[in-house]
């Protein structure tokens, strides 16, 4: 139950971006189509998993005076793992996610679950955690690149990131002159991100009213 | 405390170390994956040249101060049947042209021409894109090729390249 309960913590109520907004910079930068978010989102998730596992494993070994750059260069070592098997079977993803594959690295999200979480609990609650915190990510950013590309280019594109030939879904939705290219641009971004922080934060305030509301009935 | 800085050294150390073993054996497995990516996104566009080509036919030219002998000149490469294609980057009207330039080594003629970029004006500098400027140096000696009427700003450095190409090709053979 404690373990369902943290997993789905990540993914809505303390969801790493809009909930405790953690690694911000990357959300911003890459979410301008779902391709990329769902590359950069896979590679969180992947590295947030791993990094929590082997924290949590070495716990009890890891001297406490040095465990943060034991942890930094475990994540670092991982990150640049993942970086070498995208350029490897994924260039295309690569040449578009850029320099914020190795930025992953110091992404907030990662050292800080490696420090809040990982670092006490057991290897699985962790690798929980790990997944709950990842599909979180995914999700906000997720979230971001389909309004960001939907309003910005009138459609949305997937494509199989290991052969960029093999489209899976292409849609066209707004005709041309309804679009607003301003969605691609940083301005966007932050808008987009803003609304929907607003509406998480409407809907824990609305949750905690009727919890509230609740337990003076019961009273 | 002296111990207990060896310590902590000694266990960054190992882990730093442990780190870099798994890092050598990802470079390890993904490099060549890697190189040969980037090879064949280089010689994609050798393939648009030849189509009926195989990527493997393709065999870069180790440099050995061509390119800094010939700044035009940024890549060769080797084909079947002694032709020798150039990759060269010269300028122009505005930003200039990249092209590539099959030249048979054996009796000097432009084999194959494509244009990769052009940045002069759309419509006269632009010409070297058509089939205009790729009719008229196919099959020609490389060193009695005419420049465009009219673009010759664009034309005449593309023109000199290719003769700079056809000296060369007879040499790298």
């Amino acid at each position: 139950m404690n373990r369902m309960e943290n997993f789905k913590n990540g993914l809505i109520k303390d969801n790493p971006v809009f909930g405790l907004y953690l690694g911000l910079c990357s959300t911003l930068a890459i979410t301008t189509s779902l391709n990329n978010a769902i590359g950069m989102g896979t590679a969180v998730i992947v590295v947030l998993i791993l990094s929590n596992v082997i924290i949590s494993a070495i716990r009890k070994i890891v001297p406490d005076d040095i465990r943060i750059p034991v942890y930094i260069v475990i994540i670092a070592t991982l990150v640049s793992i993942i970086q070498m098997v995208i350029e490897a079977f994924a260039p295309a993803l690569n040449t578009s996610l850029g320099v914020f594959i190795p930025l992953i690295v110091v992404n907030c999200i990662i050292l800080g679950r490696a420090e809040a979480f990982a670092s006490k609990n057991g290897v699985l609650d962790s690798a929980l955690d790990g997944l709950g915190m990842g599909l979180g990510y995914l999700l906000a950013v997720l979230a971001m690149s389909f309004i960001r590309e939907l309003l910005s280019s009138g459609g949305l594109v997937l494509t199989n990131p290991f052969n960029t030939e093999q489209v899976w879904m292409n849609l066209s939705l707004i005709p041309e002159e309804f679009r607003i290219s301003l969605f691609s641009s940083p301005l966007g971004a932050f808008m987009t991100f803003a609304f929907l922080a607003a509406a998480l934060t409407a809907y824990k305030s609305h949750a905690a009213k009727k919890a509230a509301a609740k337990t003076k009935e019961a009273k | 405390m002296k111990n207990n800085i060896l310590q902590l050294t000694l266990f960054l150390g190992v882990t730093a170390a442990i780190a870099g073993g798994a890092l050598a054996y990802a470079n390890n497995v993904t490099a060549p994956i890697i190189q040969e990516n980037n090879e064949r996104a280089e010689k994609a566009t050798l393939l648009e040249m030849y189509p009926e080509a195989d990527l493997s036919e393709f065999t870069a030219v180790e440099d050995d101060g061509i390119t800094s002998e010939h700044p035009t000149i940024k890549k060769v490469y080797q084909y079947k049947d002694g032709i020798v294609i150039f990759q060269c980057e010269v300028s122009g009207y505005d930003k200039g042209t990249v092209f590539l330039v099959a030249i048979n080594s054996a009796n000097g003629e432009v084999d194959n021409f494509k244009t990769i970029s052009n940045g002069d004006t759309q419509g006269i500098g632009s010409r070297i894109t058509t089939d205009e400027f790729r009719d008229s140096v196919l099959g020609k000696p490389s060193d009695g090729i005419d420049t465009l009427s009219g673009a010759t700003i664009t034309s005449t450095p593309v023109v000199e390249a290719i003769n700079e190409c056809g000296v060369l090709a007879g040499e790298i053979q």
